[in-house]
Protein backbone atom coordinates (compact mmCIF):
# COMPACT_ATOMS: atom_id res chain seq x y z
CA UNK A 1 0.00 0.00 0.00
CA UNK A 2 1.61 3.19 -1.20
CA UNK A 3 0.31 5.57 1.40
CA UNK A 4 1.17 3.56 4.47
CA UNK A 5 4.92 3.32 4.11
CA UNK A 6 7.12 6.37 4.42
CA UNK A 7 7.59 7.43 0.83
CA UNK A 8 9.28 10.74 1.47
CA UNK A 9 13.01 11.03 0.95
CA UNK A 10 15.36 12.19 3.72
CA UNK A 11 15.64 15.70 2.23
CA UNK A 12 11.94 16.37 2.50
CA UNK A 13 11.67 14.77 5.88
CA UNK A 14 14.03 17.36 7.34
CA UNK A 15 11.49 20.07 6.55
CA UNK A 16 9.00 18.53 8.96
CA UNK A 17 10.09 20.11 12.24
CA UNK A 18 9.77 18.04 15.37
CA UNK A 19 6.80 19.42 17.20
CA UNK A 20 5.97 17.14 20.10
CA UNK A 21 3.64 19.57 21.86
CA UNK A 22 1.36 20.08 18.88
CA UNK A 23 1.47 16.39 18.00
CA UNK A 24 0.21 15.29 21.38
CA UNK A 25 -2.29 18.14 21.56
CA UNK A 26 -3.99 16.88 18.40
CA UNK A 27 -3.80 13.29 19.61
CA UNK A 28 -5.09 14.13 23.08
CA UNK A 29 -8.78 13.26 22.49
CA UNK A 30 -7.91 9.96 20.82
CA UNK A 31 -5.32 9.01 23.45
CA UNK A 32 -7.68 9.87 26.30
CA UNK A 33 -10.37 7.78 24.64
CA UNK A 34 -8.09 4.80 24.07
CA UNK A 35 -6.88 4.77 27.65
CA UNK A 36 -10.43 4.79 29.05
CA UNK A 37 -12.26 2.70 26.46
CA UNK A 38 -9.53 0.42 25.18
CA UNK A 39 -6.54 -0.17 27.46
CA UNK A 40 -8.44 -0.07 30.73
CA UNK A 41 -11.22 -2.40 29.48
CA UNK A 42 -8.77 -4.97 28.11
CA UNK A 43 -6.93 -5.15 31.45
CA UNK A 44 -10.16 -5.01 33.45
CA UNK A 45 -11.64 -7.75 31.31
CA UNK A 46 -8.66 -10.00 31.91
CA UNK A 47 -8.86 -9.47 35.67
CA UNK A 48 -12.59 -10.21 35.61
CA UNK A 49 -11.92 -13.47 33.78
CA UNK A 50 -10.10 -14.74 36.88
CA UNK A 51 -12.96 -13.88 39.26
CA UNK A 52 -16.44 -15.00 40.10
CA UNK A 53 -18.35 -11.75 39.74
CA UNK A 54 -21.93 -10.74 38.94
CA UNK A 55 -21.38 -6.96 38.60
CA UNK A 56 -23.83 -6.33 41.44
CA UNK A 57 -21.08 -6.06 44.07
CA UNK A 58 -17.78 -4.14 43.74
CA UNK A 59 -15.12 -6.11 41.89
CA UNK A 60 -12.84 -6.04 44.92
CA UNK A 61 -15.34 -8.19 46.82
CA UNK A 62 -15.45 -10.82 44.06
CA UNK A 63 -13.89 -14.22 44.77
CA UNK A 64 -10.65 -15.04 43.01
CA UNK A 65 -10.85 -18.25 41.01
CA UNK A 66 -7.63 -18.09 39.02
CA UNK A 67 -7.81 -19.69 35.61
CA UNK A 68 -10.53 -22.16 36.54
CA UNK A 69 -13.05 -20.52 34.18
CA UNK A 70 -10.67 -21.05 31.29
CA UNK A 71 -10.16 -24.72 32.06
CA UNK A 72 -13.91 -25.09 32.61
CA UNK A 73 -14.69 -23.59 29.19
CA UNK A 74 -12.13 -25.72 27.39
CA UNK A 75 -13.91 -28.83 28.71
CA UNK A 76 -17.46 -27.46 28.35
CA UNK A 77 -19.29 -29.11 25.46
CA UNK A 78 -21.56 -26.12 25.06
CA UNK A 79 -18.74 -23.61 24.75
CA UNK A 80 -16.83 -25.85 22.36
CA UNK A 81 -19.99 -26.05 20.24
CA UNK A 82 -20.29 -22.27 20.28
CA UNK A 83 -16.66 -22.06 19.30
CA UNK A 84 -17.14 -24.53 16.44
CA UNK A 85 -20.21 -22.61 15.17
CA UNK A 86 -18.25 -19.37 15.08
CA UNK A 87 -15.36 -21.04 13.27
CA UNK A 88 -17.60 -22.68 10.66
CA UNK A 89 -19.55 -19.47 10.19
CA UNK A 90 -16.44 -17.33 9.71
CA UNK A 91 -14.64 -19.71 7.35
CA UNK A 92 -17.70 -20.40 5.21
CA UNK A 93 -19.05 -16.86 5.09
CA UNK A 94 -15.78 -15.11 4.32
CA UNK A 95 -14.55 -17.53 1.67
CA UNK A 96 -17.89 -18.05 -0.09
CA UNK A 97 -18.77 -14.34 -0.04
CA UNK A 98 -15.46 -13.45 -1.67
CA UNK A 99 -15.73 -16.17 -4.32
CA UNK A 100 -19.31 -15.29 -5.26
CA UNK A 101 -18.59 -11.55 -5.18
CA UNK A 102 -15.48 -12.00 -7.32
CA UNK A 103 -17.32 -13.96 -10.00
CA UNK A 104 -20.25 -11.54 -10.02
CA UNK A 105 -18.03 -8.45 -10.05
CA UNK A 106 -16.14 -9.76 -13.06
CA UNK A 107 -19.37 -10.66 -14.85
CA UNK A 108 -20.99 -7.30 -14.10
CA UNK A 109 -17.89 -5.22 -14.87
CA UNK A 110 -18.49 -3.66 -18.32
CA UNK A 111 -21.85 -5.42 -18.59
CA UNK A 112 -24.89 -3.54 -19.82
CA UNK A 113 -26.75 -1.78 -16.98
CA UNK A 114 -23.81 -2.41 -14.62
CA UNK A 115 -24.85 0.52 -12.41
CA UNK A 116 -28.31 -0.97 -11.96
CA UNK A 117 -26.92 -4.42 -11.09
CA UNK A 118 -24.54 -2.96 -8.52
CA UNK A 119 -27.43 -1.03 -6.97
CA UNK A 120 -29.45 -4.20 -6.63
CA UNK A 121 -26.64 -6.26 -5.14
CA UNK A 122 -25.71 -3.43 -2.77
CA UNK A 123 -29.15 -2.97 -1.17
CA UNK A 124 -28.70 -5.49 1.69
CA UNK A 125 -25.43 -3.85 2.75
CA UNK A 126 -27.29 -0.80 4.03
CA UNK A 127 -30.18 -2.77 5.50
CA UNK A 128 -29.97 -3.46 9.24
CA UNK A 129 -28.93 -7.09 9.80
CA UNK A 130 -31.67 -7.44 12.37
CA UNK A 131 -34.24 -6.64 9.69
CA UNK A 132 -32.57 -9.03 7.23
CA UNK A 133 -32.64 -11.78 9.82
CA UNK A 134 -36.33 -11.25 10.52
CA UNK A 135 -37.31 -11.23 6.84
CA UNK A 136 -35.32 -14.37 6.09
CA UNK A 137 -36.83 -15.99 9.17
CA UNK A 138 -40.20 -15.72 7.43
CA UNK A 139 -38.87 -16.94 4.08
CA UNK A 140 -37.36 -19.97 5.85
CA UNK A 141 -40.62 -21.00 7.59
CA UNK A 142 -41.01 -24.78 7.20
CA UNK A 143 -44.71 -25.01 6.27
CA UNK A 144 -45.73 -21.68 4.82
CA UNK A 145 -42.38 -20.14 3.90
CA UNK A 146 -41.59 -19.04 0.38
CA UNK A 147 -38.43 -21.14 -0.04
CA UNK A 148 -40.06 -24.44 0.77
CA UNK A 149 -42.97 -23.63 -1.52
CA UNK A 150 -40.49 -23.05 -4.35
CA UNK A 151 -38.78 -26.35 -3.53
CA UNK A 152 -42.18 -28.05 -3.61
CA UNK A 153 -42.58 -26.91 -7.22
CA UNK A 154 -39.58 -29.08 -8.04
CA UNK A 155 -40.87 -31.95 -5.95
CA UNK A 156 -38.32 -31.49 -3.18
CA UNK A 157 -39.37 -32.26 0.38
CA UNK A 158 -39.56 -29.27 2.75
CA UNK A 159 -36.32 -28.38 4.54
CA UNK A 160 -36.42 -27.38 8.19
CA UNK A 161 -34.14 -24.42 7.53
CA UNK A 162 -33.93 -22.96 11.02
CA UNK A 163 -35.12 -25.82 13.22
CA UNK A 164 -32.96 -28.72 12.01
CA UNK A 165 -29.72 -28.50 14.05
CA UNK A 166 -27.67 -29.77 11.10
CA UNK A 167 -29.06 -27.17 8.72
CA UNK A 168 -29.72 -24.05 10.81
CA UNK A 169 -26.17 -22.69 10.86
CA UNK A 170 -25.88 -23.11 7.10
CA UNK A 171 -29.18 -21.32 6.54
CA UNK A 172 -27.77 -18.37 8.47
CA UNK A 173 -24.55 -18.56 6.45
CA UNK A 174 -26.58 -18.37 3.22
CA UNK A 175 -28.30 -15.24 4.53
CA UNK A 176 -24.97 -13.72 5.56
CA UNK A 177 -23.53 -14.34 2.09
CA UNK A 178 -26.63 -12.82 0.50
CA UNK A 179 -26.19 -9.77 2.70
CA UNK A 180 -22.44 -9.42 2.17
CA UNK A 181 -21.98 -9.93 -1.58
CA UNK A 182 -22.74 -6.31 -2.50
CA UNK A 183 -20.11 -4.73 -0.26
CA UNK A 184 -17.33 -7.08 -1.40
CA UNK A 185 -18.43 -6.66 -5.00
CA UNK A 186 -18.01 -2.89 -4.88
CA UNK A 187 -14.54 -3.20 -3.45
CA UNK A 188 -13.53 -5.82 -6.02
CA UNK A 189 -14.94 -3.65 -8.81
CA UNK A 190 -12.76 -0.77 -7.62
CA UNK A 191 -9.78 -3.12 -7.84
CA UNK A 192 -10.80 -4.34 -11.30
CA UNK A 193 -10.83 -0.80 -12.67
CA UNK A 194 -7.20 -0.55 -11.62
CA UNK A 195 -6.01 -3.38 -13.86
CA UNK A 196 -4.73 -1.92 -17.16
CA UNK A 197 -6.79 -2.99 -20.15
CA UNK A 198 -3.51 -3.61 -22.07
CA UNK A 199 -2.95 -6.84 -20.14
CA UNK A 200 -6.23 -8.26 -21.41
CA UNK A 201 -5.56 -7.05 -24.94
CA UNK A 202 -2.15 -8.72 -24.94
CA UNK A 203 -3.66 -11.92 -23.57
CA UNK A 204 -6.29 -11.92 -26.30
CA UNK A 205 -3.63 -11.60 -28.99
CA UNK A 206 -1.89 -14.60 -27.46
CA UNK A 207 -5.17 -16.46 -27.77
CA UNK A 208 -6.11 -16.67 -24.05
CA UNK A 209 -9.85 -17.25 -23.48
CA UNK A 210 -11.92 -15.56 -20.75
CA UNK A 211 -11.20 -18.29 -18.19
CA UNK A 212 -7.43 -18.10 -18.62
CA UNK A 213 -7.63 -14.31 -18.45
CA UNK A 214 -9.55 -14.61 -15.19
CA UNK A 215 -7.09 -16.97 -13.51
CA UNK A 216 -3.86 -15.56 -14.94
CA UNK A 217 -4.55 -11.81 -14.94
CA UNK A 218 -7.58 -10.86 -12.85
CA UNK A 219 -7.02 -13.03 -9.78
CA UNK A 220 -3.26 -12.40 -9.34
CA UNK A 221 -3.59 -8.65 -9.87
CA UNK A 222 -6.52 -8.47 -7.47
CA UNK A 223 -4.70 -10.27 -4.68
CA UNK A 224 -4.10 -7.15 -2.52
CA UNK A 225 -7.84 -6.44 -2.72
CA UNK A 226 -8.66 -10.05 -1.88
CA UNK A 227 -6.29 -9.93 1.08
CA UNK A 228 -8.01 -6.79 2.34
CA UNK A 229 -11.41 -8.48 2.03
CA UNK A 230 -10.17 -11.64 3.74
CA UNK A 231 -8.57 -9.83 6.68
CA UNK A 232 -11.44 -7.43 7.32
CA UNK A 233 -14.02 -10.10 6.55
CA UNK A 234 -12.67 -12.44 9.21
CA UNK A 235 -12.42 -9.71 11.83
CA UNK A 236 -16.12 -8.96 11.25
CA UNK A 237 -17.20 -12.61 11.00
CA UNK A 238 -15.65 -13.72 14.31
CA UNK A 239 -17.86 -11.22 16.15
CA UNK A 240 -21.09 -12.02 14.34
CA UNK A 241 -24.14 -11.54 16.53
CA UNK A 242 -27.11 -9.95 14.76
CA UNK A 243 -28.04 -12.68 12.26
CA UNK A 244 -27.69 -15.75 14.51
CA UNK A 245 -29.40 -13.93 17.37
CA UNK A 246 -32.43 -12.88 15.31
CA UNK A 247 -32.73 -16.06 13.22
CA UNK A 248 -31.58 -18.74 15.62
CA UNK A 249 -33.70 -18.15 18.68
CA UNK A 250 -35.84 -21.15 17.84
CA UNK A 251 -32.95 -23.34 16.72
CA UNK A 252 -32.59 -26.44 18.90
CA UNK A 253 -29.82 -27.04 21.43
CA UNK A 254 -27.97 -23.84 20.64
CA UNK A 255 -26.86 -25.19 17.31
CA UNK A 256 -26.28 -21.68 15.98
CA UNK A 257 -25.00 -19.83 19.04
CA UNK A 258 -21.86 -17.78 18.32
CA UNK A 259 -19.24 -16.43 20.70
CA UNK A 260 -20.68 -12.88 20.77
CA UNK A 261 -24.07 -14.31 21.63
CA UNK A 262 -22.52 -16.57 24.27
CA UNK A 263 -20.74 -13.62 25.89
CA UNK A 264 -23.94 -11.56 25.77
CA UNK A 265 -26.02 -14.30 27.35
CA UNK A 266 -23.46 -15.41 29.93
CA UNK A 267 -22.72 -11.85 31.03
CA UNK A 268 -26.04 -10.04 30.78
CA UNK A 269 -28.57 -12.85 31.27
CA UNK A 270 -26.75 -15.23 33.64
CA UNK A 271 -24.55 -12.53 35.22
CA UNK A 272 -21.42 -14.71 35.06
CA UNK A 273 -18.96 -11.95 34.16
CA UNK A 274 -15.87 -14.09 34.79
CA UNK A 275 -16.91 -16.94 32.55
CA UNK A 276 -18.03 -14.56 29.80
CA UNK A 277 -14.73 -12.67 29.90
CA UNK A 278 -12.74 -15.89 29.79
CA UNK A 279 -14.70 -17.03 26.74
CA UNK A 280 -14.12 -13.68 25.05
CA UNK A 281 -10.39 -13.88 25.70
CA UNK A 282 -10.13 -17.43 24.42
CA UNK A 283 -11.67 -16.49 21.09
CA UNK A 284 -9.60 -13.34 20.91
CA UNK A 285 -6.41 -15.40 21.13
CA UNK A 286 -7.64 -17.54 18.25
CA UNK A 287 -8.56 -14.48 16.16
CA UNK A 288 -5.20 -12.91 16.83
CA UNK A 289 -3.28 -16.00 15.80
CA UNK A 290 -5.49 -16.51 12.80
CA UNK A 291 -5.05 -12.94 11.50
CA UNK A 292 -1.28 -13.21 11.81
CA UNK A 293 -1.45 -16.54 10.00
CA UNK A 294 -3.46 -15.06 7.11
CA UNK A 295 -1.06 -12.14 6.76
CA UNK A 296 1.91 -14.54 6.83
CA UNK A 297 0.25 -16.77 4.25
CA UNK A 298 -0.32 -13.90 1.86
CA UNK A 299 3.12 -12.45 2.41
CA UNK A 300 4.66 -15.81 1.56
CA UNK A 301 2.75 -15.53 -1.70
CA UNK A 302 4.39 -12.17 -2.26
CA UNK A 303 1.42 -9.99 -1.39
CA UNK A 304 1.97 -7.05 0.92
CA UNK A 305 -1.32 -5.30 0.58
CA UNK A 306 -2.52 -4.75 4.10
CA UNK A 307 -0.24 -4.22 7.03
CA UNK B 1 -14.19 -18.74 -37.04
CA UNK B 2 -17.88 -19.35 -36.96
CA UNK B 3 -17.58 -21.75 -34.06
CA UNK B 4 -15.70 -19.13 -32.05
CA UNK B 5 -18.48 -16.64 -32.60
CA UNK B 6 -21.12 -19.10 -31.41
CA UNK B 7 -19.14 -19.82 -28.27
CA UNK B 8 -18.74 -16.12 -27.56
CA UNK B 9 -22.46 -15.47 -27.92
CA UNK B 10 -23.21 -18.47 -25.72
CA UNK B 11 -20.85 -17.17 -23.03
CA UNK B 12 -22.53 -13.77 -23.17
CA UNK B 13 -25.93 -15.39 -22.71
CA UNK B 14 -24.69 -17.43 -19.75
CA UNK B 15 -23.20 -14.27 -18.27
CA UNK B 16 -26.49 -12.38 -18.32
CA UNK B 17 -28.46 -15.40 -17.13
CA UNK B 18 -26.21 -15.56 -14.06
CA UNK B 19 -26.42 -11.80 -13.41
CA UNK B 20 -30.21 -11.75 -13.71
CA UNK B 21 -30.65 -14.94 -11.71
CA UNK B 22 -28.55 -13.42 -8.93
CA UNK B 23 -30.41 -10.13 -9.09
CA UNK B 24 -33.70 -12.03 -8.78
CA UNK B 25 -32.56 -13.57 -5.48
CA UNK B 26 -31.29 -10.22 -4.25
CA UNK B 27 -34.64 -8.55 -4.87
CA UNK B 28 -36.88 -11.42 -3.80
CA UNK B 29 -36.69 -10.88 0.00
CA UNK B 30 -37.34 -7.15 -0.40
CA UNK B 31 -40.18 -7.73 -2.83
CA UNK B 32 -41.75 -10.33 -0.58
CA UNK B 33 -41.38 -8.08 2.48
CA UNK B 34 -43.25 -5.28 0.75
CA UNK B 35 -45.91 -7.62 -0.56
CA UNK B 36 -46.37 -9.37 2.80
CA UNK B 37 -46.58 -6.04 4.61
CA UNK B 38 -49.94 -5.55 2.85
CA UNK B 39 -51.34 -8.99 3.60
CA UNK B 40 -54.03 -9.98 6.05
CA UNK B 41 -53.02 -12.35 8.89
CA UNK B 42 -54.82 -15.24 7.17
CA UNK B 43 -52.93 -14.71 3.93
CA UNK B 44 -49.58 -14.58 5.69
CA UNK B 45 -50.28 -17.83 7.54
CA UNK B 46 -51.92 -19.73 4.67
CA UNK B 47 -50.45 -23.14 3.84
CA UNK B 48 -49.78 -22.14 0.25
CA UNK B 49 -47.59 -19.04 0.54
CA UNK B 50 -48.89 -16.11 -1.47
CA UNK B 51 -46.67 -13.88 -3.59
CA UNK B 52 -49.15 -11.00 -3.62
CA UNK B 53 -51.99 -9.97 -1.30
CA UNK B 54 -55.44 -10.40 -2.79
CA UNK B 55 -56.57 -7.05 -1.45
CA UNK B 56 -53.72 -4.79 -0.23
CA UNK B 57 -54.29 -3.91 3.43
CA UNK B 58 -52.90 -0.36 3.49
CA UNK B 59 -54.44 -0.05 6.91
CA UNK B 60 -51.57 -2.19 8.24
CA UNK B 61 -49.29 0.82 8.03
CA UNK B 62 -51.58 2.91 10.22
CA UNK B 63 -51.96 0.08 12.70
CA UNK B 64 -48.18 -0.13 13.18
CA UNK B 65 -47.88 3.59 13.87
CA UNK B 66 -50.58 3.28 16.49
CA UNK B 67 -49.08 0.27 18.25
CA UNK B 68 -45.34 0.88 18.48
CA UNK B 69 -43.30 4.08 19.00
CA UNK B 70 -41.51 3.87 15.67
CA UNK B 71 -40.95 7.63 15.54
CA UNK B 72 -39.16 7.48 18.90
CA UNK B 73 -36.91 4.73 17.54
CA UNK B 74 -36.16 6.93 14.55
CA UNK B 75 -35.39 9.91 16.75
CA UNK B 76 -33.05 7.90 18.99
CA UNK B 77 -31.22 6.37 16.04
CA UNK B 78 -30.78 9.79 14.45
CA UNK B 79 -29.45 11.35 17.67
CA UNK B 80 -27.03 8.51 18.35
CA UNK B 81 -25.77 7.98 14.80
CA UNK B 82 -25.53 11.73 14.19
CA UNK B 83 -23.59 12.49 17.38
CA UNK B 84 -21.20 9.57 16.92
CA UNK B 85 -20.56 10.64 13.34
CA UNK B 86 -19.71 14.22 14.35
CA UNK B 87 -17.39 13.06 17.12
CA UNK B 88 -15.65 10.54 14.88
CA UNK B 89 -15.10 13.18 12.18
CA UNK B 90 -13.53 15.52 14.72
CA UNK B 91 -11.30 13.03 16.52
CA UNK B 92 -10.24 11.22 13.34
CA UNK B 93 -9.27 14.35 11.44
CA UNK B 94 -7.30 15.68 14.42
CA UNK B 95 -5.42 12.45 15.02
CA UNK B 96 -5.02 11.87 11.29
CA UNK B 97 -3.45 15.32 10.96
CA UNK B 98 -1.01 14.60 13.78
CA UNK B 99 0.03 11.25 12.32
CA UNK B 100 0.38 12.58 8.77
CA UNK B 101 1.90 16.01 9.21
CA UNK B 102 3.44 16.45 12.65
CA UNK B 103 6.66 14.90 13.90
CA UNK B 104 6.82 13.84 17.51
CA UNK B 105 8.28 11.17 19.71
CA UNK B 106 6.42 7.86 19.52
CA UNK B 107 4.48 8.67 16.38
CA UNK B 108 5.14 5.35 14.68
CA UNK B 109 4.40 3.25 17.74
CA UNK B 110 1.18 5.11 18.46
CA UNK B 111 0.03 4.71 14.87
CA UNK B 112 0.71 0.97 14.96
CA UNK B 113 -1.27 0.87 18.19
CA UNK B 114 -4.23 2.61 16.55
CA UNK B 115 -4.14 0.14 13.66
CA UNK B 116 -3.99 -2.82 16.02
CA UNK B 117 -7.08 -1.67 17.93
CA UNK B 118 -9.10 -2.57 14.85
CA UNK B 119 -8.25 -6.22 15.45
CA UNK B 120 -9.93 -6.39 18.84
CA UNK B 121 -13.40 -7.92 18.76
CA UNK B 122 -16.29 -6.00 20.30
CA UNK B 123 -17.21 -8.78 22.71
CA UNK B 124 -14.09 -8.17 24.82
CA UNK B 125 -15.36 -4.68 25.63
CA UNK B 126 -18.99 -5.41 26.47
CA UNK B 127 -18.52 -6.12 30.18
CA UNK B 128 -15.88 -3.51 31.10
CA UNK B 129 -17.49 -0.69 29.14
CA UNK B 130 -20.92 -1.50 30.55
CA UNK B 131 -19.35 -1.36 33.99
CA UNK B 132 -17.78 2.01 33.15
CA UNK B 133 -21.14 3.36 32.00
CA UNK B 134 -22.65 2.25 35.28
CA UNK B 135 -19.77 3.84 37.18
CA UNK B 136 -20.13 7.15 35.32
CA UNK B 137 -23.89 7.09 35.85
CA UNK B 138 -24.42 7.21 32.09
CA UNK B 139 -26.78 4.26 31.80
CA UNK B 140 -30.25 5.48 30.85
CA UNK B 141 -28.74 8.41 28.94
CA UNK B 142 -27.69 8.88 25.32
CA UNK B 143 -24.09 9.22 26.51
CA UNK B 144 -23.81 5.47 27.01
CA UNK B 145 -24.74 4.94 23.35
CA UNK B 146 -22.52 7.69 21.96
CA UNK B 147 -19.29 8.17 23.90
CA UNK B 148 -17.91 4.58 23.63
CA UNK B 149 -17.82 5.06 19.83
CA UNK B 150 -16.35 8.57 19.73
CA UNK B 151 -12.99 7.45 18.31
CA UNK B 152 -12.52 5.04 15.41
CA UNK B 153 -9.25 3.40 14.45
CA UNK B 154 -10.44 3.03 10.89
CA UNK B 155 -11.39 6.72 10.80
CA UNK B 156 -7.94 7.80 11.98
CA UNK B 157 -6.32 5.52 9.40
CA UNK B 158 -8.52 6.89 6.60
CA UNK B 159 -7.87 10.52 7.51
CA UNK B 160 -4.12 9.97 7.78
CA UNK B 161 -4.02 8.39 4.34
CA UNK B 162 -5.84 11.34 2.84
CA UNK B 163 -3.94 14.08 4.67
CA UNK B 164 -0.63 12.50 3.56
CA UNK B 165 -1.50 13.52 -0.02
CA UNK B 166 -1.59 17.23 0.93
CA UNK B 167 1.80 18.75 0.00
CA UNK B 168 4.03 19.78 2.92
CA UNK B 169 5.00 22.99 1.11
CA UNK B 170 1.49 24.29 1.58
CA UNK B 171 1.72 23.89 5.34
CA UNK B 172 5.26 25.29 5.47
CA UNK B 173 4.13 28.45 3.67
CA UNK B 174 1.47 28.96 6.29
CA UNK B 175 4.00 28.31 9.06
CA UNK B 176 6.35 30.93 7.58
CA UNK B 177 3.47 33.36 7.73
CA UNK B 178 3.29 32.64 11.43
CA UNK B 179 0.30 30.30 11.50
CA UNK B 180 0.08 27.98 14.50
CA UNK B 181 -0.72 24.28 13.98
CA UNK B 182 -4.28 24.74 15.15
CA UNK B 183 -4.85 27.38 12.49
CA UNK B 184 -3.31 25.12 9.85
CA UNK B 185 -5.71 22.37 10.88
CA UNK B 186 -8.82 24.54 10.73
CA UNK B 187 -7.93 26.73 7.73
CA UNK B 188 -5.98 24.40 5.46
CA UNK B 189 -6.49 20.75 6.40
CA UNK B 190 -10.22 20.67 7.12
CA UNK B 191 -11.32 22.42 3.89
CA UNK B 192 -9.03 20.19 1.80
CA UNK B 193 -10.26 16.89 3.26
CA UNK B 194 -13.97 17.53 2.85
CA UNK B 195 -14.45 14.62 0.40
CA UNK B 196 -12.74 12.21 2.79
CA UNK B 197 -14.82 13.54 5.67
CA UNK B 198 -17.99 12.93 3.67
CA UNK B 199 -16.96 9.33 3.08
CA UNK B 200 -16.10 8.73 6.71
CA UNK B 201 -19.39 10.33 7.73
CA UNK B 202 -21.41 7.95 5.57
CA UNK B 203 -19.52 4.86 6.73
CA UNK B 204 -19.82 5.81 10.39
CA UNK B 205 -23.47 6.73 10.09
CA UNK B 206 -24.43 3.47 8.37
CA UNK B 207 -22.48 1.48 10.94
CA UNK B 208 -24.14 3.23 13.87
CA UNK B 209 -27.59 3.21 12.32
CA UNK B 210 -27.45 -0.57 11.98
CA UNK B 211 -25.56 -1.28 15.19
CA UNK B 212 -27.43 -3.71 17.40
CA UNK B 213 -25.52 -5.54 20.14
CA UNK B 214 -24.42 -2.58 22.26
CA UNK B 215 -27.75 -0.69 22.10
CA UNK B 216 -29.49 -3.95 22.97
CA UNK B 217 -27.43 -4.26 26.15
CA UNK B 218 -27.53 -0.62 27.20
CA UNK B 219 -31.21 0.07 26.52
CA UNK B 220 -32.48 -3.12 28.13
CA UNK B 221 -33.37 -1.03 31.18
CA UNK B 222 -34.31 2.15 29.27
CA UNK B 223 -37.01 1.59 26.70
CA UNK B 224 -37.27 5.26 25.77
CA UNK B 225 -33.68 5.16 24.44
CA UNK B 226 -34.18 2.19 22.14
CA UNK B 227 -32.79 2.58 18.63
CA UNK B 228 -34.32 1.15 15.46
CA UNK B 229 -32.54 -2.22 15.39
CA UNK B 230 -33.41 -2.86 19.04
CA UNK B 231 -36.99 -1.88 18.29
CA UNK B 232 -37.07 -4.31 15.35
CA UNK B 233 -35.75 -7.14 17.46
CA UNK B 234 -38.60 -6.64 19.92
CA UNK B 235 -41.36 -6.61 17.33
CA UNK B 236 -42.27 -10.22 18.01
CA UNK B 237 -42.98 -9.18 21.59
CA UNK B 238 -45.10 -6.20 20.54
CA UNK B 239 -47.10 -8.21 17.99
CA UNK B 240 -47.37 -11.57 19.69
CA UNK B 241 -51.05 -12.32 19.12
CA UNK B 242 -52.36 -14.04 16.00
CA UNK B 243 -54.34 -10.98 14.92
CA UNK B 244 -51.31 -8.70 15.02
CA UNK B 245 -48.49 -11.01 13.91
CA UNK B 246 -48.62 -9.86 10.31
CA UNK B 247 -47.82 -6.30 11.41
CA UNK B 248 -44.22 -7.30 12.17
CA UNK B 249 -43.52 -7.26 8.45
CA UNK B 250 -45.27 -3.93 7.96
CA UNK B 251 -43.15 -2.43 10.73
CA UNK B 252 -40.03 -3.77 9.02
CA UNK B 253 -40.87 -1.83 5.87
CA UNK B 254 -40.82 1.38 7.90
CA UNK B 255 -37.32 0.54 8.96
CA UNK B 256 -35.85 -0.92 5.79
CA UNK B 257 -37.08 1.20 2.90
CA UNK B 258 -35.94 4.73 3.88
CA UNK B 259 -32.36 3.65 4.54
CA UNK B 260 -32.07 1.59 1.40
CA UNK B 261 -33.32 4.49 -0.71
CA UNK B 262 -31.05 7.07 0.92
CA UNK B 263 -27.93 4.97 1.07
CA UNK B 264 -28.19 3.47 -2.38
CA UNK B 265 -27.90 7.01 -3.60
CA UNK B 266 -24.76 7.47 -1.53
CA UNK B 267 -22.97 4.27 -2.49
CA UNK B 268 -20.20 6.11 -4.35
CA UNK B 269 -18.96 7.49 -1.02
CA UNK B 270 -18.72 3.95 0.24
CA UNK B 271 -16.46 3.06 -2.67
CA UNK B 272 -14.37 6.17 -2.16
CA UNK B 273 -13.57 5.16 1.40
CA UNK B 274 -12.01 2.03 0.03
CA UNK B 275 -10.14 3.88 -2.69
CA UNK B 276 -8.77 6.32 -0.12
CA UNK B 277 -7.34 3.53 1.97
CA UNK B 278 -5.09 2.72 -0.94
CA UNK B 279 -6.78 0.14 -3.16
CA UNK B 280 -8.05 0.52 -6.67
CA UNK B 281 -9.79 3.49 -8.11
CA UNK B 282 -13.23 4.10 -9.48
Amino acid sequence: MAGLSETKGPVRRKKLKTNTGAGYAFLAPALLFYSIFFIYPVIFSFIVSTKRWNMLVPLSRARNVGFSEYSYLLRDQMFLGVFRNTLVYALATVSLTIVVALVLAVLINNAKLSVLWRFIYFAPVVTPQVAIGTIWGYLYRPNNGLFNSILRLFGIKPIYWLTDPNVALWSIIITAIWAGIGGSMLIITAGLKNIPQDYYDAAKIDGAGPFRQFFHITVPLLSPTLLFLTATGFIGAWQVFDLPFTMGRNAPARSVMTVSWYVYETAFQSLRMGRASAGAFLLFCVIFGFTLFILWLFRRGGIKGYE
Amino acid sequence: MNRKKVIRILLEIIRYVIIIFGAFWMILPFFWLFSASLMSPQELMSDVPKWLPEKPQWNNYLQVLKRIPILTYYKNSLIVAGSVTLLVLLTSSMAGFAFAKLRFLGRKILFSFVLSTMMFPVFIFLIPVYYLMKLFGWLNTYLSLIVPFAVSGYGIFLMRQFILTIPDELLDCARLDGAKEFKIYTWIILPLIKPALATLAILTFIGQWNSFLWPLIVTSTAQRLMTLPVGISRLSLAFSTVETQHLILTALVYQVIPMVVVFLYLQRYYIRGFVLSGFGNL
